[in-house]
């Protein structure tokens, strides 16, 4: 093996000395689990990627890839970490084919300029325009599109995650209701394997069975099996009517039987979600009801034709009040985009404000979703816990956040005990308890990826053949993959 | 392992009568949809999850080739046996063993056969949404396995966005789920490697499927045009509208006059192509959707659009098209089906690269396709008896896949690569992508014996 200094000339060679950073004040801020690399590198396309991860491998580097970094707070601490590297220059949109209904990009480009990318010419966008980053040498292949069309997923951090750390850690949110998950929308992918050959998969074609459907692979790989490059996603129209219903409860059970309720319709919301008022008086966003103290609140995404938005909102209204609800607020325009921004950012905006946070996603068959609420919310304020929790009913995921301070040690070591317990009933009912966020040392004590199931033994046999020598985000992955 | 020790293990597992072994029972088994064929040394109908265990761990052993088979509809060869060895016929694990409305989800084994299924769950009001034309017969393992299409995909994707959770079978006789009634499971999504693996890397046992909402409302209109760019022109017109109906499917004029002799169901044998769009959901917004669509074939020189008025009206033009294939096999005894599928954009220069091919090769081709996803099914029709056209067949058809890799698109939407189109991924695939596939395999079937010889080709050898 080189010595260090020799393999950051190399490394120079294929990205340029600019694009690498090895003093410890410029890669502090790069640090995985408080654990600080060599180096940070920046290659500036897939093809300085294969170079870099080339090198890597044969010096038997250890790499954990990085975009904007909102999702690095996820999995295990690495057993060994080398190099960075951060595609956050590789933020080119390849072939943005509108009229074929698909958008081929980079791995750094920012999900956010996705959207705006496919706004129409009259700025409707799926997400709040703002400050675009959008690079201005993309290469075009038809013309943003009169009718305009998005991206179907929600990611939390939608404002500054990349679309490669998107689908590496398999991040969805509340509207996955109605557009499913990132592997539903997924088309292609182009990576680089940990031994640094470029290989893709997939294409333009919503039909394509030509081989494994390695994009399926990669989807919340975690950065374990190689770097994410460039990926195809399909896409869809932008729709006619977009707008937010929010509606207070009194009670959990009141909210719940409107939940079922709205269930048994053949209503098609894009989200129905569920928070205690912890959650929603965290939300960073002016200008929408204080519904005053206790109780829930529901936040219902209506997206689609304009005259199925009209009923779903009548229907919907009617069936709040006949359930109980102390009240209905409708929320339109360019509000209703900024609100469901507030929801994808409340994770990072806690994490923010308190640095000993916790969140756990909990997974579970969807009919479980009081239950799992129910016993979560008693674990946590049996455990005297500061908490927030939502839950996107019917699509069976529920987030929790622990708003515990990192210095207070007896706080943390409840929060380990009840998040241990609460995996325990998840595991019970047919779910599972990620936990996304906690501190390096508590991490330790947690089960992050919560249990594995029997399909392990598989996963280990891919790793394996993917990745021998194990230079990929090393153990930060599920059973320490 | 002798044959006879063979047969007689295998009787042991799964009874005697689940066992053939006679030359007509294994000729039975020696082809499919596809031209290819191959002989299995026996064909074994096991019963549960725990008789395919025993029976894999007895393979493993004894290194002997197996493979999965539900109905033998696959059109590229994926369901014979290319090494001989063991065939595994689901058709005894043919329950449904839960339909859990509150989860959303059916579970069954492989061997249901699509439609039966989507007959069950609508009776509760709900849909399984992939249809592929050959739904009456094919089977919930072969759809999974092929990862099936059908002409809803356009709006609900294919069959693995369709497959929440499986049980399989590995190389070693190791039960194993994954994925199941939660949406989200941490580890890698092998459910997702396994949709469309084409039997290559294990059996599938059971399958949790989901359901959704059957739709409240259904529109379904034929529009009828001179010319096929004409029709090709719409579809790419609709989606650029914003509208994203449950189906576009064509049919040009060969193929409806196939249909017109066999099944009469009233198309017009005088236009050069049908277009069957329907929308489907909620019917607040269908009707201004169904006008903005009439206005769109319009402004494509459209001649005339016809609206179902009932369902009998609808299950006639849909008769048509789920007969198209068998109707076309009465014309000429044998087919070639090119699976190619290209970014639906590009459907009228490829749709005329086809036509030229067919002149070129005097051979008569006839297209019935999901025009909306832009997946081609050019029927090359021909006699397999006579081994000149056969060989013009071939060509064609290998000409009409590079046609389609060069649009950027690809060699299979729907069918699989199998046996047939093993020299034709090198129209989409290089070296790395295949070391990168033969790895994934390794990983699952280091012996090489699960469905061994399809969908890779050999490394290329550098002497």
């Amino acid at each position: 093996m080189a010595g260090f200094k020799e393999i950051v000339e190399r490394l120079t060679d294929i990205v340029g000395r600019e694009f690498i950073k090895t003093r410890p004040e410029e890669i502090r801020g790069y640090a995985v689990d408080e654990m600080i690399p060599e180096a940070v590198i920046f290659p500036g396309n897939t093809k300085e990627v294969s170079g870099v991860v080339k090198l890597a491998s044969r010096e038997n580097l250890a790499i954990v890839p990085r975009g904007s970094g909102t999702k690095m707070c996820l999995g295990n601490p690495p057993k060994r970490l080398d190099l960075v590297v951060c595609v956050s220059r590789m933020n080119h949109m390849i072939d943005v084919d509108t009229s074929n209904l698909t958008i081929t990009v980079e791995a750094g480009v920012k999900f956010r300029d996705i959207q705006a990318r496919l706004a129409t010419q009259e700025d409707r966008c799926y997400l709040p325009l703002d400050d675009l980053t959008t690079v201005a040498d993309e290469v075009i292949c038809s013309d943003r599109s009169h009718s305009g069309c998005f991206l179907p997923m929600d990611p939390s951090h939608a404002n500054e995650a990349t679309i490669g750390g998107i689908i590496a850690a398999n991040s969805s949110g509340p509207r996955r209701l109605l557009y499913r998950l990132p592997r539903d929308s997924i088309l292609g992918v182009r990576m680089v394997a940990p031994t640094g050959e470029i290989l893709g998969s997939g294409g333009k074609t919503v039909k394509n069975v030509s081989g494994y459907d390695v994009s399926k692979l990669a989807v919340g790989s975690m950065g374990s099996l190689g770097i994410l490059c460039e990926m195809t996603f399909k896409l869809l129209p932008l729709p006619e009517k977009m707008e937010t219903l929010l509606i207070s409860f009194g009670s959990f059970s009141d909210t719940s039987d409107f939940v079922e309720g709205l269930f048994e319709t053949t209503l098609l919301p894009a989200s129905v979600d569920v928070m205690n008022r912890r959650a929603y008086s965290h939300l960073r966003m002016d200008g929408i009801p204080d519904f005053g103290q206790g109780g829930y609140v529901s936040a219902i995404a209506l997206e689609g034709f304009e005259p199925a938005v009209e009923r779903i909102r009548n229907e919907i209204s009617h069936m709040a009040k006949a359930n109980g609800a102390r009240s209905v607020a409708g929320i339109h325009e360019e509000k209703h985009p900024l609100f469901w921004l507030a929801i994808s950012d409340l994770e990072q905006d806690l994490a923010g404000k308190a640095p000993g946070h916790i969140r756990a996603r909990i997974n579970y068959p969807i009919s479980e979703w009081r239950g799992v609420i129910e016993s979560a919310e008693i674990a946590f304020s049996g455990a005297d816990l500061d908490y927030t929790i939502q839950t996107h009913a019917g699509s069976g995921i529920c987030l929790a956040n622990l708003l515990v301070d990192k210095e207070d040690s007896e706080g943390m070591d409840r929060a380990v005990i009840t998040l241990n317990s609460l995996l325990g009933h998840c595991l019970r009912v047919g779910g599972n308890l990620v936990v996304e966020r906690a501190p390096a040392g508590v991490k330790e004590r947690l089960k992050v990826w919560g249990e594995a199931g029997s399909d392990f033994v598989v996963m280990k046999r891919v790793k394996d053949q993917i990745d021998p020598a194990g230079v990929m985000s090393p153990g930060r992955f599920i059973g320490g993959l | 392992m002798k044959k006879q020790e063979l047969i007689d293990s295998l009787k042991e597992i799964v009874g005697k009568e689940n066992v053939l072994s006679s030359d007509m029972d294994l000729a039975l088994y020696s082809y499919d949809a596809s031209l290819a064929k191959g002989m299995p040394d026996v064909v074994v109908m096991p019963a549960s999850t725990g008789e395919v265990s025993k029976i894999m761990s007895l393979v493993h052993r004894e290194k002997i080739p197996i493979l999965g088979r539900g109905s033998g509809t696959n059109l590229t060869g994926g369901s014979i046996p290319a090494r001989g060895g063991i065939v595994v016929h689901f058709s005894r694990m043919n329950h449904i063993l839960e339909i859990d409305i509150p989860n959303r989800t059916v579970t069954v084994e492989p061997g249901v056969i699509t439609l039966d299924l989507q007959t069950e769950v609508l009776k509760k009001g709900f849909v399984y949404q992939p249809d592929p034309a050959s739904q009456k017969v094919s089977t919930i393992g072969g759809n999974v396995s092929e990862n099936s299409g059908g002409p809803h995909c356009l709006k609900y994707g294919v069959t693995s966005n369709h497959v929440q959770g499986l049980e399989l079978v590995l190389n070693d006789g190791t039960v194993i789920r994954t994925g199941g009634k939660s949406w989200d499971n941490p580890g890698y999504d092998i459910k997702g490697l396994f949709v469309g693996c084409e039997g290559t890397l294990g059996l599938v046992t059971k399958a949790v499927l989901k359901l959704e909402r059957a739709p409240e409302a259904v529109k379904t209109m034929l529009a009828i045009y001179e010319t096929i760019e004409d029709g090709a022109n719409t579809v790419s017109a609709i989606i650029a509208e914003g509208i994203v109906p449950a189906t576009l499917e064509m049919m040009d004029n060969r193929v409806m006059r196939a249909v017109e002799e066999t099944i009469k169901v009233g198309y017009p044998l005088d236009a050069a192509a049908v277009l069957i769009i329907e929308l489907d959901g909620m019917p607040e917004g269908m009707a201004e959707n169904a006008e903005k669509i009439m206005e769109i074939c319009k402004e494509n020189n459209v001649r005339e659009v016809r609206l179902a008025k009932d369902e009998a009206e609808r299950a006639i033009l849909w008769a048509g098209r789920k007969g198209a294939f068998g109707a076309v096999g009465q014309v000429r005894p044998s087919y070639l089906c090119c699976d190619g599928t290209v970014p639906r954009t590009k459907l009228p220069e490829v749709l005329a690269k086809v036509i030229e091919i067919g002149e070129r090769y005097d051979l008569p081709i006839g297209n019935v396709f999901h025009a909306g996803d832009g997946n081609l099914h050019p029927l090359i029709m021909f006699d397999e008896r006579d081994p000149d056209e056969k060989e013009r067949v071939l060509k064609a058809g290998t000409e009409i896949l590079k046609a389609c890799a060069d649009a950027g698109g690809t060699i299979s939407g729907e069918h699989g690569v199998g046996l047939e189109k093993l020299r034709e991924t090198s129209f989409v695939f290089c070296e790395n992508d295949l070391e990168f596939e033969r790895r994934i395999k390794k990983a699952f079937d280091p012996d090489d014996i699960i469905n061994p010889g399809k969908m890779i080709p050999e490394p290329v050898c550098v002497q």
